[in-house]
């Protein structure tokens, strides 16, 4: 059944002093697949409601069809699909030309929705429903979950959202340091904005709104002048204006959350980080609804909504009114609609004790029945009958509000207010708009005092003026606060009626379709405080998070219980204050990444990139295997440049070594390199590396490459706090040098080749030797004589700038030695052919160094080093694993690295490292094993992961090649 | 037999950070892109030589230096010299320079050195760097720098290390001609990642990668 097209335009009215739309730019929108006009200015919900459009959404567990409310933000009836965007506030979004509206989960369509028979079932759909209902059996749970994600509230995403309009869905991020941080636009936010600027502050003024003005913006003629002026002074004072935007909540120290839905350039949403001195909260005041029957069919609105309808976008909201009002509000917008030509057929003043009993009519409003019993018929209900304070941000710094019976409201206790936040404005109390703009100045002023004041104790540089800071002369201003807040008078709330719900039941909140039935079984199944009724019913915790209902939702428990609303008292007001997209928390993907000089080769020539921390590695470049063999058979060469560096220089270097390695470094010669293993003090193992004597007091200590930070932090931390006497400068120089290492047997011969100024004959430049001379014309370069791979090999570090350079030469000068690059793949098999450990690998974060077969490296007769207490009593305890070489029974299986050992039940040890072996052509590992097992040739039990068995026998040592060393020593 | 590499061109020194367009050599160090203006102008200045020293915070070297943690100023020894950490210095000369730049600082220091320890360290390969200016530099920056920019906070000649892209960046204010102007500089193996943050973050600001 297709939906009857109203007439375009047919709400609209004339021209308003107030209006925000601009008639000369007119365009056509979508929704629900038709074509709607609107004016640039409109919000969708006032496009679509110039258009006749009434229902915007259906509700959400009954799917009611639901109306605009508020016409804000907050609307919860009005929330609606974008696009790919889901879940977007119709009733704020501005419309745009061309845009594809849709309504959310409804279907067949928004007016005929299927899943609105719940409302036959409602009275099965009490609160605790679900917990009720689906806790047993535990095992349906997966069924059950299939059919309620049916029902699920909520639009679409698209299945791949990053495939779909980039560009759109680009989130931001940037830092701001206001000294003054105004949260809230209306009239004495806007006051004290310009007050606190005025002052020589710089401010930053967040409102939510499209522009700042709050309730002037729909005002009279003199509220529209005192707006200008108003904005006038805040252009004036130079105050950095966020509209759109919203804090999301105070932290620590005025660390404030801000988004920007709409920011300026290329991004979709902003995440601001603002660090304010003061926080000047002036968020205003929130129309509460009222609760009685029908006070969700669409046609039941806030008197603030009327108002906007029609002063800001010239929208008739109705044809023939009714007003409940119990305020200056209510009687406004009857005078509004009275204006604008609608028929207002009864005002029910609540002030005298009238009311209104319920609301009816299928789809919308189409009668309502009064207190003194009177049947009234019309289209439009409006209800003015209070308040809420938006004190969040207030007590996310700590506040706990107050209940004001007499003005029917909680309000903030500023006393209890860290100097660093004041308020302003309808959070504070009522006034005429001249004393809510006096109170908001005299704040501004205050709030830029107190930041002046921080200023000054924080040394800013150089001192700077703050010209209206009262009692500073012009210049710095005292830093201590007035001792009598300035937001504590000039405001106070004024008296008002108690109105929360009428003599029928009707919905408390609207985003989650939980009524007052459902609030008083909460309390009679003993959920009676606000917290606990809040969860069973899920009262306030829908999108609005109770800024609508929840003096309602208090009022209600309070009389439920005997309790006051004092008694009752609030939930937690916690941040987000309101909902904020995954992506704006995101913001900018940031993730640092580095790269090897040598990069554009290994890009250019195929490697298949590993990551390794922040690293970007190449794994190989086809096939490791073959990269393997090639090292053992000719000469490769590995590009090395993350092993971590440090420069040493001071004569206390040796001292250190002494004290932070488990073995010796006395005696090291100039021009001689040493392997060196550290443990923490609980003598685990943390880092190894080889460290090289390049002049009397100049050395050059490498480390692990994921270990690099840590240790250069570990040698920091022992220097500064434990010998801060000791003369040794530490300077990382990881990326100072390409790192290169050239491996096999042919290797000196392409050394020989590009290499001045260093002897390599095996004589002059033997093994555990470092030189330094000129490589392919390269000076300054570092080259070792070491051998990880268990090869001759020289690892050669090279001004990094010249790291690509020298890596073509080498390729270039060893084409007829078959020389070829090999990656960390073919490094990891080579180093366990020859046995050497990789720490964090073969150790873990418990393995000491007895554990690690470090044996030959631990020398307790040293007088001290890191971890020697622990050492010892791990070696005199002896029962400690062991780091052995593993030979897998079957030489074809190869046990993955994890595989646990067993011995019947119990785990006794686990694979650590393991590969085949090009060289063997079999399968090797190493392992930790419990102590009685690590005798070389005793059988072992691996687990593989797929549950079977296997054997293993231990090897006499950790190399399956070369164990004597001969090949890396010629 | 010759000497290895004898006869062979000198070899090209290039940095981390990829350059626009059709590269040339200055100082040996492989530069690209000709000079661009803009709102927001990024150059990479990876070549210019960079020299650490260390020493006391308070001694006789600091003294000589005469710039405190926190500060950078021209002129002295290097072109600029920066108080980059408690007994942490680091001068920056022209392209190819690092040697002439670390040999008059060791001169400069010698009485110093006789007292206290005074170490100097080669950086001008361990370390990329790049320039901002323009007048909305500060803006840029602070899509990616949780620091204060406000001249009133971080005048000209100030000098900070913190978190920029989440990467560990020595930052400098060094204006230029007026304009604002920030030194960034981080370790080699990180600046292209670095550059390439801001010149995202600079897009919506008008930001043109220009050359040396």
């Amino acid at each position: 059944m297709s939906e009857p097209m109203p007439m375009p335009m047919s709400m609209r009215l004339p021209a308003q002093p107030g209006e925000v739309i601009d008639r000369e730019e007119r365009f056509s929108f979508s929704w629900n697949g038709r074509s709607y006009p609107a004016y640039s200015g409109d919000t969708i919900a006032s496009a679509l409601a110039a258009n006749g459009v009434r229902i915007f959404s259906r509700s959400f567990k009954y799917h009611r069809p639901r109306g605009l409310l508020t016409a804000s933000h907050l609307d919860p009836g009005c929330t609606i699909q974008v696009g790919e965007e889901p879940n977007v506030r119709g009733a704020h979004r501005l419309a745009s030309p061309g845009l594809d509206v849709r309504s959310q989960n409804t279907w067949p369509s928004l007016r005929y929705d299927v899943k609105s028979v719940n409302r036959l079932a409602g009275r099965f759909l009490s609160a605790g429903f679900y917990y009720k209902t689906f806790i047993k059996p535990r095992r349906l749970w997966p069924a059950y979950e299939k059919v309620l994600q049916r029902f699920v509230h909520g639009g679409v995403i698209p299945d791949r959202p990053e495939e779909h309009d980039a560009e759109a869905r680009f989130y931001d991020k940037r830092y701001a340091h206001p000294d003054v941080l105004v949260a809230g636009g209306g009239p004495a936010g806007m006051a004290a904005a310009c007050a606190a600027a005025e002052a020589g502050a710089r401010v930053l003024l967040v409102e939510e709104e499209h522009r700042p003005g709050g309730h002037l913006r729909w005002g009279d003629a003199a509220d529209l002048t005192l707006l200008a002026e108003l904005r006038e002074r805040v252009s004036a004072a130079g105050v950095e204006v966020m509209c759109d935007a919203v804090v999301l909540g105070r932290y620590d120290d005025n660390w404030v959350a801000v988004v920007e839905r709409s920011p300026a350039g290329p991004a979709f949403e902003r995440l601001v980080k603002a660090r304010a001195e003061t926080l000047v909260v002036a968020a205003g005041q929130i129309e509460r609804p009222y609760v009685f029957a029908g006070n969700d069919l669409p046609g039941v609105m806030l008197s603030t909504a009327v108002r906007r309808l029609v002063n800001l976008y010239a929208v008739r909201p109705g044809e023939r009114a009714v007003v409940l009002t119990a305020n200056g509000s209510g009687d406004a917008a009857a005078a509004d609609l009275s204006r604008v030509g609608v028929d207002v057929a009864a005002v029910v003043d609540a002030r005298h004790g009238e009311d209104v009993v319920r609301a009816d009519g299928r789809g919308g409003v189409r009668w309502v029945e009064l207190g003194d019993g009177r049947r009234v018929d019309c289209d439009l209900l409006v209800t003015a009958t209070g308040w809420t304070a938006t004190t969040a941000l207030l007590n996310m710094a700590g506040n706990r509000p107050v209940y004001r019976p007499e003005a029917a409201r909680f309000v903030p206790d500023l006393d209890t207010l860290p100097d660093t936040v004041v308020a302003t404005g309808g959070v504070v109390g009522d006034g005429t708009r001249e004393a809510l703009c006096e109170h908001g100045t005299a704040v501004g002023e205050e709030a830029a005092r107190r930041a002046a004041g921080a200023a000054e104790q924080s040394g800013e540089v150089p001192s700077r003026a703050w010209p209206g800071v009262k009692g500073a002369e012009g210049a710095r201003a005292p830093s201590a606060p007035h001792p009598k807040r300035p937001d504590a008078e000039g405001l106070t709330p004024e008296p008002h009626p108690e109105l929360i719900h009428g003599r029928t039941h009707g919905f408390v909140d609207l985003c989650e379709d939980v009524t007052s039935k459902d609030l008083l079984s909460a309390v009679e199944e003993g959920y009676d405080s606000a917290e606990l009724a809040k969860r069973y019913t899920t009262a306030t915790m829908g999108p609005t998070q109770g800024k609508l209902e929840i003096l309602n939702v208090v009022g209600i428990l309070a009389e439920a219980t005997g309790r006051t609303i004092q008694e009752v008292g609030t939930t937690t007001w916690r941040p987000p204050y309101a909902p904020v997209t995954l992506g704006a928390l995101a913001g900018r993907r940031l993730e640092p990444v580095r790269h090897s000089p040598m990069q554009r080769w290994h890009e250019e020539h195929g490697a298949v990139p590993l990551v390794a921390g922040a690293w970007i590695r190449p794994d190989h470049y086809g096939d490791p295997g073959a990269e393997a063999a090639n090292v053992r058979e000719n000469v490769g060469i590995i590009d090395v440049t993350p092993i971590g560096k440090l420069d040493l220089q001071g004569p206390d270097v040796a001292k250190l070594l002494n004290l932070l390695y488990v073995n010796k470094w006395s005696k090291l010669e100039v021009g001689r390199v040493r392997y060196g293993v550290m443990c923490a003090e609980d003598g685990v193992v943390l880092d190894d590396g080889v460290t090289g004597r390049l002049g009397e007091d100049h050395y050059l200590m490498s480390t692990t490459s994921s270990g690099a930070a840590a240790v250069w932090e570990w040698v920091e931390l022992w220097l500064q706090t434990e010998h801060p006497d000791w003369r040794v400068h530490v300077t990382p120089v990881t990326t100072a040098y390409a790192s290169i290492n050239v491996a096999g047997p042919k290797s000196r011969e392409l050394m020989e080749r590009v290499t001045t100024g260093v002897d390599l004959s095996p004589d002059a430049f033997p093994y555990m030797r470092v030189r330094r001379g000129s490589i392919a014309g390269v000076d300054d370069c570092v080259i070792w004589r070491i051998g990880f791979t268990g090869e001759l090999s020289y690892e050669i570090h090279v001004p990094s700038a010249y790291g690509l350079h020298v890596w073509a030469s080498l390729l270039a000068h060893g084409e007829d030695l078959g020389v070829a690059p090999f990656g960390i793949e073919a490094q990891r098999i080579l180093r366990l052919e020859k046995g050497h450990l990789i720490v964090g690998q073969d150790t873990d974060g418990i393995t000491q160094g007895y554990s690690a077969d470090l044996d030959w490296a631990i020398k307790l007769d040293k007088p001290d080093f890191v971890g020697r207490p622990e050492l010892a009593w791990q070696r005199q305890r002896g029962d400690h694993p062991r780091l052995v070489g593993l030979l897998p029974l079957d030489a074809d299986t190869v046990p993955p690295e994890g595989c646990q050992l067993v011995e019947g039940a119990e785990i006794v040890g686990r694979i650590t490292s393991s590969r085949r072996s090009p060289t063997l052509g079999r399968a090797i590992c190493l392992g930790q094993v419990a102590a009685h097992l690590a005798e070389p040739g005793t059988e072992v039990t691996v687990r593989l992961p797929d549950g079977r068995l296997t054997g293993a026998r231990v090897a006499e040592q950790l190399a399956s090649v070369d164990p004597e060393g001969a090949r890396l020593r010629v | 037999m010759s000497e290895p590499n004898a006869g062979a061109p000198a070899p090209v020194a290039r940095g981390p950070i990829r350059p626009p367009g059709p590269t040339r050599v200055e100082a040996g160090w492989e530069a690209g892109g000709q000079r661009r203006d803009g709102p927001v102008v990024l150059v990479d200045h990876t070549p210019l030589a960079k020299i650490q020293v260390k020493a006391a915070y308070d001694g006789e070297a600091a003294r000589i230096l005469g710039v405190p943690f926190g500060r950078a100023v021209r002129g002295g020894v290097g072109d600029l010299v920066v108080g980059s950490g408690p007994g942490e210095w680091l001068a920056l000369g022209p392209p190819g320079t690092q040697h002439a730049l670390r040999g008059r600082l060791d001169g400069a220091l010698a009485p110093a050195a006789a007292r206290e320890l005074v170490t100097t360290v080669d950086l001008t390969h361990g370390r990329a760097m790049m320039r901002l200016t323009g007048a909305r530099a500060a803006e840029v920056l602070t899509m990616l720098c949780a620091i204060d920019l406000d001249d009133r906070r971080t005048p000209d000649g100030t000098a900070f290390r913190s978190l920029v892209a989440h990467l560990a960046t020595d930052v400098i204010r060094d204006d230029r001609d007026g304009m604002p102007s920030y030194l960034l500089h981080c370790e080699t193996s990180s600046g292209q990642y670095l550059f390439d943050c801001v010149v995202d973050a600079g897009r919506e600001f008008g930001l043109v990668v220009s050359g040396p």
